[in-house]
């Protein structure tokens, strides 16, 4: 194809970023793949990513797993349904890493993984019942006493 | 007048159900403006919460009530950013968000946005509700107020409890949130609250029916007014059409989508309609055309084509036709030989011709989309009608 013409340029370094989690891992990453995070663009834009960026809202463990979302997806060549396989494969984590994974997505601006994260979520609310949900996700704060009332008095309206 | 049939006839129904099934109703007579327009209105525009900047994309969504955190090491999903919670809601098919609107009032809050039903109503609804039926949304909305406000008596606090509270058992399959499970509704002008309304049929809405009852022969390849409810366990429609005459109001269930359609054009179906199309009209046009029994009927929608004068060779060159004072409309669904199968009409001077045999031909409207007329073509009997 055009290997005649790659061929008589030199081969590009590859440009490397560093990240910092918040518990001090570093992780290099091409910056190609972190172009993905539109924060993370900003910085290389400002030419603020010739040092370790420090991150401080995300730890090493997803850190890990969010370079390894970005490279993946930087990947040339990867067709679209081994990719969606990949996907799922990646988001098949519990209800917390997935929380964690939207937190990043939505710090690092990286809309793939937000939208694929977030979908997850949504699935898991899909044919549940506000009990069970607030269940799921931990959600303590129900309605005021005044709409328990109101609930409370409908439902016995409504029974008799 | 057809507005207040449609209102009285509205409420005996909820009458009737409100006797019947009392655990499985809910209000649709909430009140205010629904701000969804639909087809030939300005599109709402629901706010979207703003963008948030970096630092405040970190500040969880809900700062009230987690302090009492019950399962050590799960994150509440109140702690998430605005924006991400704000995708995940995006996300969330009409019954997902009516879930979430019952978890808490914070969750109730943001679920009742316009925003996120937008797209559901327009994705569901938006081919058969048109303008003559968000009228009809808003003349219930407006009577609920006006007997809000001037009934403070009984009344006013029994309705005011279906639309404080859904008792979601009652929605079956389709919008279920759970046994036993309630989840408020908003008594404003959500286009939640009018999703809903439509959805569990609890509102009948004016629309158009192909071929109604059932495909019946008198009715083939015609469209007629009827108000509509959605019986979501079947999702088709139950159909009321208007009383013919003396005939008593005729009823149609299991109609389906593709049968239904949006008035295209804002004519009562007791009205003439303005046809401003009469000079434009060549052979091979479709067309539809007002037709009716007598004059005691409402109007329906009849499909034709415009077909070419006796005198005519039909030699494209020579073809005369659309210069002539008359023009031919063919049905063809009608064996050559039947009564139904042309009439002529004087472009210069055309008004309701007809006689108590043949019935009454109205006003024209040209068809010019091919959606329109594959919608009839697809109605198309198997075989010829005498």
């Amino acid at each position: 194809m055009s290997s005649s013409s790659s061929s008589s340029l030199p081969p590009c370094p590859k440009k490397m970023i560093t990240l910092k989690s918040s518990d001090g891992e570093t992780f290099q990453i091409e910056e190609t793949a972190a172009l993905q995070s539109k924060t993370l663009e900003n910085m290389i834009d400002e030419n603020c990513a010739s040092t370790p960026i420090p991150l401080r809202s995300i730890n090493g463990k997803i850190l890990a797993k969010v370079v390894e979302f970005c490279n993946k997806h930087a990947e040339v060549g990867v067709d679209a349904e081994s990719l969606h396989a990949w996907d799922a494969e990646f988001v098949n984590v519990e209800y917390t890493t997935l929380f964690d994974y939207i937190l990043a997505a939505n710090f690092l601006e990286i809309p793939t993984l937000l939208d694929l994260a977030s979908g997850v979520v949504g699935d898991m609310i899909k044919g549940k019942t506000p009990d069970e949900i607030r269940k799921m996700f931990n959600i303590n704060d129900a309605f005021s006493p005044e709409e328990e009332e109101e609930v409370r008095r409908a439902n016995q309206w409504a029974f008799e | 007048m057809l507005a207040r049939f449609l209102i009285t006839s509205s409420l005996s129904f909820l009458f009737l159900l409100l006797k019947s099934r009392p655990v499985k109703i809910f209000s649709l007579w909430t009140c205010a403006c629904v701000s969804l327009f639909l087809g030939h209105h300005p599109p709402p525009s629901p706010a979207r919460p703003p963008r948030v900047s970096l630092k405040e994309k970190m500040s969880p969504a809900s700062e009230a009530g987690n302090a009492e955190e019950s399962q050590e090491g799960v994150p509440s999903l109140l702690d998430l950013p605005e924006l991400a919670l704000e995708c995940i809601l995006e996300k969330l098919p009409p019954d997902g968000l009516l879930s979430m609107s019952g978890v808490c009032t914070a969750l109730r809050d943001r679920c009742r946005s316009d925003y996120f039903w937008d797209k559901h109503m327009k994705q569901k609804w938006d081919r058969v509700i048109g303008p003559s039926a968000y009228k009809v949304w808003q003349l219930c909305l407006a009577s609920r107020r006006d007997n809000g406000d001037s009934n403070q008596g009984k009344q006013k606090g029994f309705l005011r409890l279906f639309s404080l509270v859904w008792p979601c058992s009652w929605a079956g399959e389709r919008i279920n949130i759970g046994q036993d499970q309630t989840c408020s509704l908003p008594h404003d002008s959500s286009v939640m609250s009018w999703y809903i309304a439509l959805e569990t049929g609890t509102f009948w809405f004016p629309a158009q029916v192909y071929n109604r009852e059932n495909g019946h022969a008198g009715f083939m390849l015609s469209c007629y007014d009827a108000e509509l409810s959605y019986d979501f366990r079947t999702d088709t429609f139950r159909a009321r059409y208007p009383p013919h005459g003396r005939r008593a109001i005729a009823l149609e269930t299991g109609v389906t989508w593709e049968r239904l359609r949006s008035p295209p054009v804002d004519t009562s179906p007791h009205d003439l309609h303005l046809s401003d199309c009469l000079n434009d009209l060549c052979p091979g046009d479709h067309v539809e055309i007002q037709w009716r029994r007598n004059k005691e009927f409402p109007y329906g929608w009849w499909y034709g084509i415009v077909g070419h004068l006796e005198s005519c060779d039909r030699n494209e060159t020579y073809c005369r036709c659309p210069s002539s004072d008359s023009a031919v409309l063919e049905f063809n669904q009608y064996s050559a030989g039947s009564r139904w199968s042309r009439t002529i009409i004087d472009r210069r001077n055309h008004r309701e011709e007809g006689n108590e045999v043949d019935g009454f031909y109205g006003g024209i409207r040209k068809l010019r989309t091919d959606d329109e007329i594959s919608a009839w073509r697809q109605l198309w009997p198997t075989e010829l009608l005498e």
